[in-house]
């Protein structure tokens, strides 16, 4: 009865007006030895057994309440009856939910709990649990003067969601709404990475607002500046995402795709991504693009970005990945492939994500890559990518653009390989092209043909490719599972395969100078951009601190332990910050004094958090400060050029051609040429 | 006024004889307001004479009417006892006609001119509640049923937890224990409405001549008319929700002395605990503050209550060195405010496995007790000062008693510890309250007891049994020896630390005490009901002197501003509502959080108001803007005060990861102290 009691209460009022219906007082009085019960006197228990069960209820929230709890327990109700002297069920204190079982048979249907039968002597056998880990507790910094720090306790400062309604009131910010209010979290942010989407745009902004409303918070205009941890997070990870140390780089796209505070970087990220793509296009460094379109797939990952706002800058590099004349040095021996199929892959998978009715991606894009195919003067290589890009795209795309120019493919394949002029890398090319139309129109035509294929019908639809794509379709046919495997093969292992191919070669932009890199020169570019152009030592000597922080990062602090605030990827890179402050000359933009702050107490008195990482200074930091105040030009230099990063705003994105990167980067030749001979 | 008012309504045989309110065509309706009081006195009473056939009286009285009429008169205005309320429903109606007349009811309101419709749709809910109250009891459960569907849509929305309530309530029976219908049953639900209202809804009632409603109207509201415009809706919204209706009036006209006690002189010298470093320029800093200080101070206080209206403690040597810490620290406070805002530092608790059940920080910040689910009480240091026992009584007897250090001493150094746990409650520890001179801890649980810590020697000192019935909340007074208790049964209590009985049991909440506070001034405190309605009690008289209604769901947590004019006070509703004590109304509404506000703290200078919460936020407001834009001296009128809805308070909102907020806590500094257990 007892059991039966509780039970019900588990299944408590959804609607005010629920009952439990009499069969239910019918099950329980057989269960306890009643058998004839009348019906009237069934339904007068079960409105009385429902009216009791409500009003326990009632008090047990009460002690939910209480217990400042957002979930009743079954303790709740435990001392809910024992309020109303009752004695309470002993025994159902229990952690975990025991789903109702649910039995039908002869008319009847049956909820009830499974009771299994236990032996004592097993539980007297088994080992004692293991102690559960004692109370603690943990101080961090909630806000310092108003700021989120964003340090792994803390929530990640704009959720997807803020980043996305942000992005949208920038575009649309034509009148003071209620909507322009920023987020609370934001307020008092130095410039969140939104802000230097358009300066003119807030400056407006901030006019209206400040004529209409005083009480309106306004996103203040300071330029956007990234905090010392930032800055060094920042460095860190391009360097090693583009750098030699495989194990480095993993850590690295491990922290992109985790790590829950990227946006404020999420600007630079994406510029150094498609600045990175133009360059190497142009120094045809396979290996550098092949690390950069890592990141993007890895940014991608990240669930915690809105990278809808980067997409304008991302897609023509991916683009530029996948149907560029030339990848890489040697077409004839290096595996160019391979990336255009990765890139081909994460192109399709961008187009899934972010492809809506409004900004038609996926139709833009299979266009562009029509367009390519289209172009019966390409090198093969563009149309390899064309296709590739195609493919990716899903059956009807496959259907309405690849299948009718298979034929002309055919044509060119057929040149490349029996022709009179006889290029390797052309030959090379063909044999690419042909396998990869195999293999993609190989499954798509098994799919969607019938099964009597004849070689004929297909030479007659698909000329000269048709011989083979039917044989392929047959033997698919056959064995239906292999081409899954296929793939998997053959995209893993080609992505590390030039990892040896050449040296570290980076382009880093916006970083301010590191102490240990080696030669560095500051290019401007037509744009205006600063570039600090950096070759790396191979041996790094930062690497070891750069895996920790990375490694710190990826495992995005979870509070488990009682332990000093020295976990997760910002606290990590401001004991770096104190670290490195001593010789390099990164410091912080406004070593101004604080006086009267709040903060001097955590020093002296209560047993608090000691960091305090944000770009304001703070007692923590302001030791360094003074330690490295000599070097200010170095940051006069870094910040202006945080400034010259505008983003542009529109979130169409122009789709860079490979022509068009050489014309701009032409200018920086002396560079190119300069780095030309790290490349084996 | 009021009474009068009643006494037209209720004739002096109380609930017993039904009364008439037939047109009277000999009397016209008096035009002047305070005219009419008397006249519909009289009224009434001719009435009554009339209907009983006491012509000769009735015409005496009407011959002498004009001269004096009001003593003859005098309501009997007293308590009816349950059992008669109870049989009061009794009333043999046809039970199908109850919605024909609620019918009524509506479409009279609707008709109604907008100016009155808001006040008059006041009654709705009552009538509401007493006619389904009035069917179950006569039996008429299908009836019931499908009143209670066809109506409960139309209440306003705040009304809908309690007729969730009510519609568990389906059988005669139920009513007996049902603590809504009891209160219900036994106390009048009060209505605010204006004199022209009533006027409109009273010409109502004497036109339609229907019973049903007259008696409800009779024995189960109390129309308290005043004189003025009607209020508009926002207004009556305001101020509306509570378990019975608003306020009356009367209860809030008791002068409150809310101004602060004098700080009494403390002559030790400040230098003894001197700082290293500034020794040369503080005193002099000091001195001149502090006269400041004492200027501010030594004009009397208007609204202060006399220094020994209670019985305070002597002011130790002890409590001396403390008072004049606390200055010293005072003077280091940081100003806060909407341009300086303060820095949070956030205490999060980890494997608690959802067993933290309250958190409290001591007034000066240095120690932190936790109440967990399981009975125990932890205690914590915050500052690097481990915690420390007693030493044996053996070992006390050598020490040296004239030693000025002889409280360092006494301490055992072998025994310091990071934290302590107090074992001795048998069921969750609700709330914990530090002595001011943080030698003793209160705990306050589950089991019905209170119990007194030491926390020098951290043993049990005191079990305080008074609460049969869960404890809710514990507080010391400011000025220790008096601690004051709420529970479930729906008192608060009030104690002094030697004696084992309540000297003061505060009755009048009609359900369980969530919260209770002391005034600053240890004169009066606070109690927050789930009756949704907040009661301010003079610990001097016992008397309720202030009742606060405006919350639509329980209180869960009150906090008195430093200058003790004003309570924030917060609960399930999710709003914050701030009241002005000196004129018991309704001056600020704090809407923001998303679920339950479980904490409140005033910065030390009143400025600024944190609020923490199960919506794992802690949010800051300006309620120095608040109480800024209500200027308290021109509130004459307690029912017009209208809130603006679009200012917006909130200063800024700082999320945690996954930790509700249950304690905030500004210290002397005003650094702002959270604490929460995190729930994964």
């Amino acid at each position: 009865m007892a059991k039966d009691k509780d039970k019900k209460k588990e299944g408590k009022e959804k609607k005010v007006k629920s009952c439990l219906p009499s069969e239910s007082m019918k099950v329980i009085a057989e269960s306890v030895g009643i058998d004839r019960m009348s019906d009237e006197g069934l339904t007068t228990i079960a409105e009385d057994v429902t009216y009791r069960l409500k009003e326990m209820t009632q008090e047990a929230v009460k002690f939910m309440t209480h217990g400042k709890r957002k979930r009743l327990s079954t303790a709740d109700f435990d001392h809910a009856l024992k309020l109303r002297n009752i004695e309470p069920l002993y025994g159902f204190q229990t952690s975990e939910h025991i789903p109702f079982r649910f039995a039908s048979g002869g008319g009847r249907e049956l909820h009830f709990y499974e009771e299994k039968e236990l032996d004592l002597n097993d539980i007297i056998n088994t080992a004692l649990p293991k102690m559960p880990v004692d109370v603690s507790v943990k101080a961090h910094w909630l806000s310092i003067e108003g700021v989120q720090p964003s340090i792994p306790e803390n929530p990640p400062p704009v959720d997807r969601d803020q980043q996305k309604t942000e992005s949208a009131s920038s575009q649309t910010l034509s009148k003071p709404s209620s909507k322009d209010v920023l987020p609370p979290a934001l307020v008092g942010l130095p410039g969140p990475s939104g802000g230097t989407d358009n300066n003119t745009k807030s400056k407006s902004k901030t006019n209206v607002l400040a004529e209409t409303t005083s009480q309106v918070k306004v996103k203040s205009l300071v330029t956007h500046e990234l905090s010392v941890e930032q800055q060094l997070y920042y460095k860190e990870i391009t360097e090693a995402c583009v750098g030699a140390c495989e194990s480095r780089r993993s850590e690295a796209l491990q922290s992109l795709s985790s790590d829950p505070g990227l946006y404020q970087m999420m600007p630079r990220f994406s510029t150094f991504i498609a600045e990175g793509v133009k360059v190497n296009v142009v120094q045809n460094n396979l290996a550098l693009l092949i690390y950069l379109m890592r990141m993007v797939k890895a940014l991608m990952d990240n669930t915690t970005i809105y990278l809808e706002k980067y997409l304008h800058e991302l897609i023509p590099a991916v683009t530029t990945c996948i149907i560029s004349k030339q990848l890489c040095l040697r077409p004839d021996v290096d595996n160019h492939w391979a990336l255009r199929d990765f890139a081909a892959r994460l192109m399709a998978s961008m187009c899934k994500k972010f492809s809506t009715t409004i900004n038609n991606m996926q139709g833009r894009m299979s266009k562009l890559f029509d367009k390519s195919l289209q172009n019966e003067k390409a090198p093969l290589a563009c149309h390899y990518g064309a296709v590739a890009g195609l493919s990716e795209l899903g059956p009807e795309v496959m259907k309405s653009l690849v299948l009718p120019r298979i034929k002309f493919l055919g044509d060119r394949i057929k040149m490349a390989t029996e022709g009179p002029v006889l290029s390797n890398v052309d030959k090379i090319a063909a044999e690419h092209l042909k396998s990869l139309i195999l293999k993609h129109c190989g499954t798509y035509l098994k799919l969607t043909r019938k099964p009597p294929d004849e070689i004929e019908a297909y030479k007659q639809e698909f000329g000269y490719l048709g011989a083979l794509l039917c044989a392929n379709v047959m033997k698919l046919r056959t064995q239906p599972t292999t081409t899954a495997t296929n793939v998997a093969q053959m995209q893993r292992p080609t992505l590390t395969l030039s990892q040896t191919a050449s040296q570290p070669t980076t382009v880093v932009k916006l970083v301010s100078t590191s102490s240990s890199s080696s030669t560095q020169k500051v290019l401007t570019s037509s744009s205006g951009g600063k570039y600090v152009v950096m070759t790396l030592p191979s041996s790094g000597t930062p690497t070891q601190t750069a895996t920790a922080t990375v490694t710190a990062s990826s495992q995005p602090s979870t509070p488990v332990q009682k332990s000093p605030i020295t976990s997760g990827a910002t606290s990590m890179l401001m004991s770096l910050a104190q670290a490195a402050s001593a010789q390099s000359p990164v410091t912080t933009s406004s070593p101004a004094a604080i006086g009267g702050s709040t903060l001097p107490e955590a020093n002296t008195e209560l047993k608090m958090p000691k960091l305090a990482p944000i770009s304001k200074p703070s007692p923590a930091t302001s030791q360094q400060t003074t330690a490295t105040s000599a070097n200010t030009t170095t940051v006069q230099q870094s910040t202006a050029a945080t400034r010259t990063t505008t983003q542009p705003t529109s979130p169409v994105f122009k789709t860079t051609t490979p022509q068009t990167v050489t014309v701009t980067v032409k200018k920086d030749n002396p560079t190119a040429a300069k780095q030309e001979p790290s490349s084996p | 006024m009021a009474d009068n008012t009643e006494g037209q309504q209720q004739t002096p045989g109380g609930g017993v004889v039904k009364m008439e309110v037939t047109a009277p065509t000999a009397h016209k309706t008096p035009e002047t307001d305070e005219k009419s009081m008397d006249k519909q006195t009289l009224m009434a009473v001719l009435q009554f004479l009339k209907k009983n056939n006491l012509k000769g009286t009735e015409t005496l009285l009407r011959q002498e009417a004009n001269i004096s009429a009001t003593e003859d008169v005098e309501p009997s205005n007293t308590e009816q006892d349950v059992s008669s309320v109870l049989s009061a429903y009794s009333s043999e109606g046809d039970p199908s006609k109850y919605e024909e007349y609620y019918n009524n009811v509506i479409s009279f309101v609707e008709s109604a001119l907008d100016r009155y419709k808001s006040e008059l749709a006041q009654i709705l809910y009552p009538v509401f509640v007493h006619m389904y109250l009035e069917l179950v009891y006569n039996g008429h459960e299908t009836e019931a049923q499908s009143f209670f569907d066809k109506f409960h849509g139309i209440q306003e929305e705040y009304h809908q937890e309690d007729l969730v309530k009510l519609s568990t309530v389906t059988k005669k029976e139920h009513m007996k224990s049902n603590e809504l219908m009891i209160n219900f049953r036994s106390s009048k639900f009060t209505i605010k409405m204006s004199r022209d209202s009533y006027q409109l809804l009273k010409r109502h009632l004497q036109d339609k001549q229907q019973s049903i409603l007259l008696d409800i109207l009779q024995e189960h509201l109390y129309i308290d008319v005043f004189d003025g415009l009607p209020r508009s809706k926002q207004q009556i919204d305001a101020t509306a929700g509570a378990m019975t209706g608003a306020a009356r009036r009367e209860a809030n006209k008791t002068k409150v002395f809310y101004g602060l006690l004098k700080e009494p002189d403390i002559n030790l010298p400040i230098e003894e605990d001197d700082d290293v470093g500034e020794g040369d320029d503080k005193p002099k800093k000091k001195k001149v503050k502090k006269d400041s200080q004492m200027g501010k101070k030594n004009k009397p206080d208007p609204n202060a209550p006399p220094q020994n209206r209670i019985p305070l403690p002597e002011l130790r040597d002890i409590d001396k060195m403390e008072k004049a810490l606390a200055l010293r620290e005072t003077m280091k406070r940081v100003k806060v405010g909407s341009d300086n805002m303060p820095s949070i530092c956030f205490y999060t608790f980890l494997n608690t496995n959802h067993g933290v059940s309250s958190v409290e920080v001591s007034e000066d910040s240095s120690l932190m007790a936790v109440g967990f689910a399981d009975s125990q009480v932890r205690v914590w240091p915050l500052t690097p000062k481990k915690l420390r026992c007693v030493k044996e009584a053996d070992e006390l007897m050598a020490i040296d008693k004239d030693a000025d250090d002889v409280l360092e001493r006494i301490m055992d150094d072998r025994s310091a510890t990071d934290s302590r746990t107090l074992l001795g409650h048998s069921g969750p520890v609700n709330a914990t309250s530090f002595s001011p001179d943080r030698s003793m801890l209160l705990s306050c649980s589950e089991d019905g007891t209170v119990r007194l810590w030491s926390l020098q020697m951290y043993v049990n000192l005191v079990c305080y049994k008074g609460h049969n019935y869960p404890v809710w909340d514990a507080q010391f007074a400011p000025y220790g020896y008096y601690f004051v208790s709420a529970g479930h049964d729906k008192t608060a209590r009030l104690w002094a630390t030697e004696n084992h009985q309540p000297l003061r049991i505060f009755s009048g909440h009609l359900s369980d005490v969530d919260c209770v506070r002391f005034h600053p001034n240890s004169n009066y405190i606070a109690t927050g009901s789930s009756d949704r309605t907040c009661r301010l009690w003079d610990v001097h008289t016992g008397n309720c002197v202030r009742v606060l209604t405006g919350h639509k769901g329980p209180i869960h947590s009150i906090a008195f501003s430093p200058d003790g004019k004003h309570i924030a006070t917060a609960g399930i509703d999710k709003t914050i509502l701030l009241w002005d004590i000196g004129h018991g109304t309704l001056i600020g509404r704090l809407k923001g959080h998303t679920d339950t506000v479980y904490s409140l703290s005033f910065s030390k200078d009143g400025t600024v108001l944190a609020s923490g919460g199960i919506d794992n936020t802690v949010k800051l407001w300006d309620v120095n803007k608040a109480f800024g834009e209500v200027d308290t001296d021109e509130i004459t009128n307690s029912t017009h005060i209208t809130l603006s809805e679009n200012t917006n308070y909130l200063l800024d909102s700082y999320p945690t990861k996954s930790t509700p907020v249950l304690h905030v806590h500004f210290t002397r500094k005003n650094l702002l102290l959270a604490a929460g257990a995190y729930s994964a």
